[in-house]
């Protein structure tokens, strides 16, 4: 199959955008350009923005993170553990010193999942789908057992406020995915890390001649996923104010629709967090559009579902456009300068 | 001879740009023809208008003497003609039998398999050319010369006259070789016709009773090949005269750079020491399956040895990585230019700092206009023809793509530059620029190793000339005082 | 010949179930009993079935996402058409199959026209099939459905009265599991179309060169998944004996699980039906064996994940091994 790469730029997603915003413009003027809906709108957003953002850290390489949602309800879990062998049982009662501690024994259990991952697929070569299928399942039951099912609750004010709190008027979950789109987006197009990423990707066995360390790459990958799973804990602790076994779990597919809109490609090398932040708000937009037309909200699921496909199509069209154009265009070149390019392999 | 195949004044043209301009193009039955031609002449347009998958148009095809009107896709298959493709177009999750008969079984329409009956099929094919694989196993499982069996098995099911080879050579060892040209002698010998394409050209000359040689998508001309030399033959191909001058090394110095003691690894290579001089080429002669490229891999950390030294500059070094190579001053030009060499999609910029980023950095960050400027220095000092350092790097010719892996070692300021099979697949006249480039490094100090199986490419630009085969280094020659000729029948000993 | 055979993965999966079968018939001797068998393989013939369809696609090579929410939609609309129309078993499982195909048409078409990853097409579609069926349906139980159902879920062969005053039995479901699998195994085996499904799964480009025709073979594998969904719908119905929307779907990792378990390739061109029930039987036993155990259920996710990773793990260590004694050259003094 021809390796799908989606567009080049994000143009096609801003006209995207710009066309829902009209369009309910148009259908709920009154409703949705409130301030109150762009709050509530921002407060939703970032589990599924950092969701994404973790699903489409692991497709960089090709690869996918099956065990992104029980990563992420097992570091709620550990958490709240933590907090319980900290503070007692009155959780709900801890102090910020105690909730930041708790946090970080939360985040460190994320990023050692995460560099299980990443180790298995570096070191024994087992393809990142069996890996991710196999810890995701095995976590899913560690939480499962840890919890019998039920769900635990009790948070402090110090992490109620990471998914409910206002800083300087602006939510602060919106505040840490708009830090975290900025550092992530840094972080892959400006570091050695980030660029190895895409190397990797494109071709690992080349990046391995070239000097690059790609076991190393793909632990630091897997627990850069995984640092991402950790921050939708810790808001939808917040938001929640508990964490059960099972939260999120229909978000997994979503996500990774997230990263296909966005123009992440699945097997590796293309994929950037603007085209990311764009499409996380397109379906948010969607959403919250159905939810104020008093639509079903599985109506939500069925469209996100039905602008994946219709994109398909007009990428495919376009695309095939695109590659008559460039055909046409190295053969121009080709004619006046034979020697100078591949064009042996189009003819 | 009786003629099989005639295309006149075949033109193609694809979205403006004229691939084939005016080919003429005879095979007569029962013979072996070549056809040979650079990258761009058009070879591959042509193959595909002669098995039916292109339509040329414009021209006159004659098939057994007679004018074909009109072409249809496919309908030369009808005439028994089969391609086999460099990359054999097998099933490695099938069997050998079930690849064999597929063709066949496919034609015959029925929707259930009668497995006896693949079996039979596979047979009789195996019986033409006097094979005999194991039917059972599963093709991925064989060795690449016995695959390339198995694709002419197929092609063999059919009522086959016209076997067309697309550069059916180029992963095979000599015994393979040998033994395919025997099989294409011997389908010959049965009236087939047999398009052999290929740039090695010393197999052309072995089998080929004619040569047809492409140029810019006209035929240059077919001439009968005991007619041609091999520098005739280049120089028709390119249109200029080629001079191979010996290199001949300025001065190399008494400073020993590399010293590799008794490596050894099991099922690769065994006892295996040499030294490297500052400035030398050292060619190491031997051909695939001698364990040449297992020992490169070897020393630059892909594949650490079981056993053995390794000094650089006369400082023991423990290369278990590629990282540990590199940091010792190794650097290597693998084999195989696009699966090791090179990440296709992403840009030539990229892909030329790729082993230098960590040194452009500061705390990881590495800031855009140094990854630009670094990647500049080395297209203009390379003289790599880009029209921007962001293009993928798959938009670029063979010889521009091996000078983008080339800048890519070089940017590591090796002391060492191993170079395996660097010219394969690259134009003439780009061959030549790239082991002009090898001179120029090894002129500035640069200790060079320089694996091939090309003899002339190794007698050319050698100092000093390892033959190694089956695992071990067999001779060592000084490329000054070497004969062609004895070179070849060193070879041809082991 | 015994070395060939203990390469085969299947030969793992089937030590580890015989293993299985003895710890656990050691603690509760009643796992052998007649009664508990029919009682594991009927409440797993519902993944048997679907993991026959997820077997082709995983050798066409991709992952197919979608077929849960297939299985759900098709039940639901079966239970509602013959609620309305009336009709037999047999008119539900007719009914079944149609539906079934179309919707996995949709997937075949989309995936071949517009060239995506299988796994892209099938999300898209797992999101439009079963959000539509909650709007459509408000996620309404229907806990009434036609005694046809029923009374064809409670069919049993070879009846037994059992201690307790109840009958069991040998029920049907696991013999429509039986049919899919031989069904399944015919097809590969011995149709031009299954040879084909290898060939595209092992060399795409190779098939459309000798002529295969590509785009048949994917709609026809999509339009089994959704055949085989379609039915493991209607037979879901006649186990549990009533409509809940949303129980089926979250079971396609389980599904896909098993299937590679039981050797067949995630990069495609490789699996074998046996395999394949060997690797559900593998998870009915692990389930049922938990309960008999006293186990309490929740290890269940946990012992599958522990023997997912053990098996990759396993399989990816000997493969270093081999790559190890690869002769690569043939040394000679």
């Amino acid at each position: 199959m021809k390796p799908l790469r989606f567009f080049q730029s994000n143009r096609s997603l801003y006209i995207i955008l710009i066309a829902i915003i009209i369009l309910m413009a148009i259908l709920n003027p009154t409703r949705f350009f409130t301030v109150g809906n762009f709050i509530s709108m921002s407060y939703q957003i970032p589990i599924i923005a950092f969701l994404s953002f973790g699903s489409m850290i692991a497709f960089l390489t090709g690869g996918i993170n099956l065990a992104i949602i029980s990563t992420t309800n097992f570091t709620g879990i550990i958490t709240i553990l933590a907090l319980r062998a900290i503070s007692g049982q009155a959780t709900y009662e801890a102090s910020v010193s105690s909730s930041i501690i708790a946090l970080s024994v939360g985040l460190i259990a994320a990023l050692s999942i995460g560099a299980l991952c990443g180790f298995l697929i570096g070191y024994l070569e087992i393809p990142a789908f069996l890996v991710t299928l196999g810890i995701g399942t095995l976590l899913n039951g560690v939480n499962i057992v840890i919890t019998k099912g039920y769900t635990i609750s009790g948070f402090p004010p110090f992490i109620l406020d990471i998914g409910n709190g206002l800083l300087w008027g602006i939510p602060i979950p919106f505040l840490i995915f708009i830090v975290a789109s900025v550092l992530l987006g840094f972080l892959l197009t400006k570091t050695v890390f980030g660029i190895s990423l895409y190397l990797v990707g494109s071709n690992a066995v080349a990046a391995r001649f070239s000097n690059i360390n790609i076991r190393s790459v793909y632990i630091r990958q897997y627990m850069l996923s995984s640092l991402f799973a950790a921050l939708t804990s810790f808001v939808m602790m917040g938001q929640l104010n508990s964490v059960k076994a099972n939260y999120a779990e229909s978000y997994l597919l979503v996500s990774v629709l997230a990263c296909f809109l966005g123009g992440v490609d699945p097997f590796g090398g293309f994929g950037k967090t603007g085209g990311m932040v764009l499409s996380i708000i397109i379906l948010q937009l969607v959403s919250t559009g159905v939810n104020l037309l008093r639509l079903d909200p599985y109506l939500t699921q069925a469209m996100w579902g039905l602008i994946i496909i219709l994109l398909l199509g007009t990428n495919y069209i376009r695309s095939s456009i695109r590659e008559k154009r460039r055909l046409s265009a190295v053969l121009q070149e080709a004619k006046s300068n034979p020697s100078a390019t591949n064009s042996a392999s189009l003819l | 001879m009786q003629e099989f195949l005639r295309l006149k004044s075949i033109y193609k043209s694809f979205e403006g740009v004229r691939a084939l301009k005016g080919v003429d193009f005879t095979i007569n039955k029962g013979e072996i023809h070549g056809l040979v031609g650079e990258n761009g002449s058009g070879k591959s347009t042509l193959i595909k208008i002669i098995s039916g998958f292109l339509q040329p148009d414009s021209g006159k095809i004659y098939f057994e003497g007679k004018e074909v009107s009109h072409l249809a896709a496919g309908e030369t298959t009808s005439w028994g003609v089969q391609v086999i493709y460099q990359d054999l177009s097998l099933f490695p999750n099938l069997t050998v039998a079930e690849n064999i008969a597929y063709n066949e079984m496919l034609e015959k329409r029925r929707p259930f398999i009668d497995w006896k009956e693949i079996e039979h099929i596979a047979k009789s094919a195996m019986k033409k050319i006097k094979v005999d694989i194991d039917l059972a196993k599963l093709t991925e499982e064989l060795p690449i010369g016995t695959q390339q069996l198995v694709a002419i098995c197929r092609a063999l099911t059919s009522d086959i006259r016209l076997l067309i080879l697309d550069e059916p050579t180029a992963s095979l060892t000599k015994k393979d070789i040998n033994n395919l040209l025997g099989v294409m002698r011997d389908l010959q010998s049965k009236g087939i016709s047999i398009l052999f394409v290929s740039h090695k050209l010393n197999e052309i000359f072995d089998v080929a009773e004619n040569i047809t040689i492409l140029r810019d998508g006209s035929t240059v001309g077919t001439f009968p090949s005991k007619s041609l030399t091999n520098d005739s033959l280049v120089e028709l191909m390119t249109g200029k005269a080629l001079t191979q001058v010996r290199h001949s090394q300025a001065q190399i110095s008494s400073r020993i750079t590399l010293e590799v003691r008794n490596f050894s690894k099991r099922y690769n290579f065994k006892d295996v020491s040499f030294n490297l001089k500052e400035g030398e080429i050292l060619g190491i002669i031997g051909l695939i399956g001698s364990g040449r490229t297992e020992l490169a891999c070897a020393i630059y950390g892909i594949s650490p040895p079981d056993s053995g030294e390794l000094l650089v500059n006369g400082k023991p070094a423990r290369i278990r990585s590629v990282q540990d190579a590199i940091a010792a001053g190794i650097a290597y030009v693998p084999e195989n230019r696009l699966v090791e060499g090179l990440m296709q999609k992403q840009s030539v910029m990229d892909n030329l700092n790729a082993a230098i980023m960590k040194s452009l950095s500061h705390a990881g960050y590495i800031p855009y206009p140094k990854r630009l400027n670094q990647a500049s220095l080395w297209i203009n000092d390379l003289n790599i023809k880009v029209s921007h350092p962001l293009v993928p790097v798959q938009t670029l010719s063979g010889g521009n793509q091996q000078k983008v892996v080339l800048g890519k070692c070089l940017a590591t300021k090796p002391k060492v530059l191993i170079l395996d099979s660097p010219t394969v697949g690259i134009d003439i006249m780009a061959k030549a620029s790239i082991h002009e480039m090898i001179r120029s490094l090894a002129d500035e100090g640069i200790s060079v190793i320089l694996i091939s199986d090309e003899i002339p490419e190794i007698t050319n630009n050698s100092d000093r000339i390892l033959l190694m085969h089956a695992g071990k280094i067999r001779a060592e020659l000084d490329a000054a005082k070497i004969q062609l000729s004895n070179l070849e029948r060193m070879m041809s000993q082991f | 010949m015994f070395k060939k055979i203990l390469r085969q993965n299947e030969a793992y999966v089937f030590l580890l179930i015989l293993a299985l079968s003895i710890v656990i018939g050691m603690r509760n001797p009643s796992f052998f009993s007649f009664e508990n068998i029919t009682g594991f393989l009927k409440s797993y013939s519902m993944i048997g079935i679907m993991s026959v369809g997820t077997l082709f696609v995983l050798i066409l090579g991709g992952t197919d996402v979608s077929f849960t929410a297939i299985a759900q939609v098709v039940e639901y609309a079966v239970v509602v058409l013959i609620m309305k129309f009336g009709g037999n078993i047999l008119v539900a499982f007719f009914e079944a199959a149609i539906l079934g195909i179309v919707l996995g048409l949709i997937n075949g078409l989309v995936i071949h026209k517009f060239r995506v990853p299988i796994i892209i097409v099938t999300i898209a579609t797992f999101n439009i099939y079963f959000g539509m069926l909650y709007v459509i349906t408000k996620g309404k139980l229907i806990n009434n459905i036609p005694q046809m159902f029923k009374d064809f879920g409670n069919i049993l062969l070879f009846p037994q009265k059992s201690a307790i005053g109840g009958t069991y039995g040998l029920s049907l479901m696991p013999l429509i599991w039986l049919a899919a699998l031989i069904l399944g195994w015919i097809v590969l085996r011995k149709t031009m179309i299954g040879r084909g499904i290898f060939a595209v799964g092992g060399n795409e480009i190779a098939a459309e060169r000798i002529g295969i025709n590509t785009f048949a073979i994917k709609l026809f594998v999509f339009g089994f998944v959704g055949f085989l969904a379609g039915i493991a719908g209607v037979v879901h119905v006649a186990i549990v004996q009533s409509v809940v929307p949303n129980i089926i779907v979250g079971k396609e990792l389980e599904v896909i699980a098993a299937v590679v378990i039981g050797g067949a390739s995630i990069f495609g061109g490789r699996g074998t039906i046996f395999g394949t029930f060997l690797g559900v039987l593998l998870f009915a036993m692990l389930n049922n064996g938990l309960t008999l155990l006293r186990i309490s259920s929740y290890w269940y996710s946990v012992t599958i994940g522990a023997i997912i990773l053990i098996a990759i793990t396993v399989s990816a260590y000997q493969r270093l091994q081999r790559a190890k004694t690869n002769v690569k050259v043939q040394i000679q003094e």
